[in-house]
């Protein structure tokens, strides 16, 4: 039986299309709180364990008004020596189901900043008080002489799938950091929801 | 077009259809819908007589400029937005449409 639409959303295209870039956040005003237990109350909505102070706090541009942040430290070491992490509200791809989204994932995440790839690790984890994937990789470009880590961790929030993940960047001769992994599953272990996303309340 | 197809089962939910439209052509369109896994319909019109029904082709340039627009079960233009989509607004103009006028 032919369904009747109610409306058409009509998206005009443009030719060129903008992907999120990182800053590091200027504002002055600041979107979060301390608890008196130590966490982090961001902009009322999401409570975590903050990395050690010497990680500066990040806030990711998706220009679709999506919740992204986290926080970068350089690490020891020549260029490229950094180690960021982020929550991300709307990780690249679009299924709810988290293997296929683990695939939509990596077409996209450090597309432009690597030539080798391979998944080092993939499991079943638990996460935001739920079933959720966790995938750990690893890239290399012999023609820029780095390589990075990356671990990626997906979860839901509601219907839709949330990510966290980190990446540490390395000259190809120089050893990861394994202790700001530990870090982040701290910060993801510790991550909580204090309310409905938008998406949940509509 | 990631965030529309993101929100497909909320749109569901308002009973309202997401269309794409561009200037690419038909192959082109193919190749980034497959990219991107986006599973509603993607229009190519190449000779943009929809850009310039939508009056957003500018004078002289050969592209469509970035709008969005919401047409309502009777074919009235409900929703006008240039720049990239605000999902957030979107659905929340779907909810109150669908509140409005029953389920269209």
């Amino acid at each position: 039986m032919k369904k009747r639409w109610g409306a058409i959303i009509c998206a005009v295209l443009v030719l060129a299309w903008l992907s999120g870039c990182a800053t590091v956040e200027t504002s002055k005003k600041v979107p979060y709180k301390l608890s008196p237990q130590g966490t982090v109350i961001w902009e009322d909505e999401f409570e975590f364990l903050p990395p050690p102070p010497d990680w500066k706090l990040l806030r990711v541009e998706t220009g679709e008004n999506d919740i992204n942040f986290g926080f970068m430290r350089s690490d020891p070491g020549p260029f490229p020596s950094t180690t960021s992490f982020a929550y991300d509200e709307e990780p690249f791809g679009c299924s709810t189901k988290f293997e296929e989204r683990e695939r939509e994932f990596f077409k996209r995440f450090l597309f432009n900043a690597i030539l080798q790839f391979q998944v080092l690790e993939k499991r079943k984890t638990q996460v935001l008080g739920g079933e959720g994937l966790e995938a750990t990789v690893e890239g290399k470009d012999p023609v820029k002489g780095e390589k990075v880590r990356a671990k990626v961790v997906f979860g839901k929030r509601g219907d839709r799938v949330v990510g966290f993940y980190i990446t540490q960047w390395r000259p190809m001769d120089g050893n990861y950091d394994l202790s700001a992994f530990e870090i982040f599953d701290r910060f993801v272990n510790s991550f909580k929801f204090l309310k409905k996303s938008f998406y949940e309340t509509l | 077009m990631e965030g529309h197809q993101r929100n497909l089962y909320l749109y569901e939910r308002f009973n309202a259809r997401v269309l794409g439209v561009s200037r690419d052509d038909v192959t082109t369109l193919k190749y980034w819908a497959k990219s991107l896994d986006l599973t509603f319909p993607l229009l190519s019109n190449i000779t943009a007589f929809l850009g310039a029904s939508f009056d957003i082709q500018p004078e002289g340039q050969p592209i469509f400029g970035r709008r969005t627009v919401i047409i309502d079960k009777k074919g009235v233009i409900r929703y006008v937005r240039d720049g990239s989509p605000d999902f957030k607004d979107i659905l929340l103009f779907l909810k109150k449409l669908t509140q409005e006028g029953g389920k269209p």
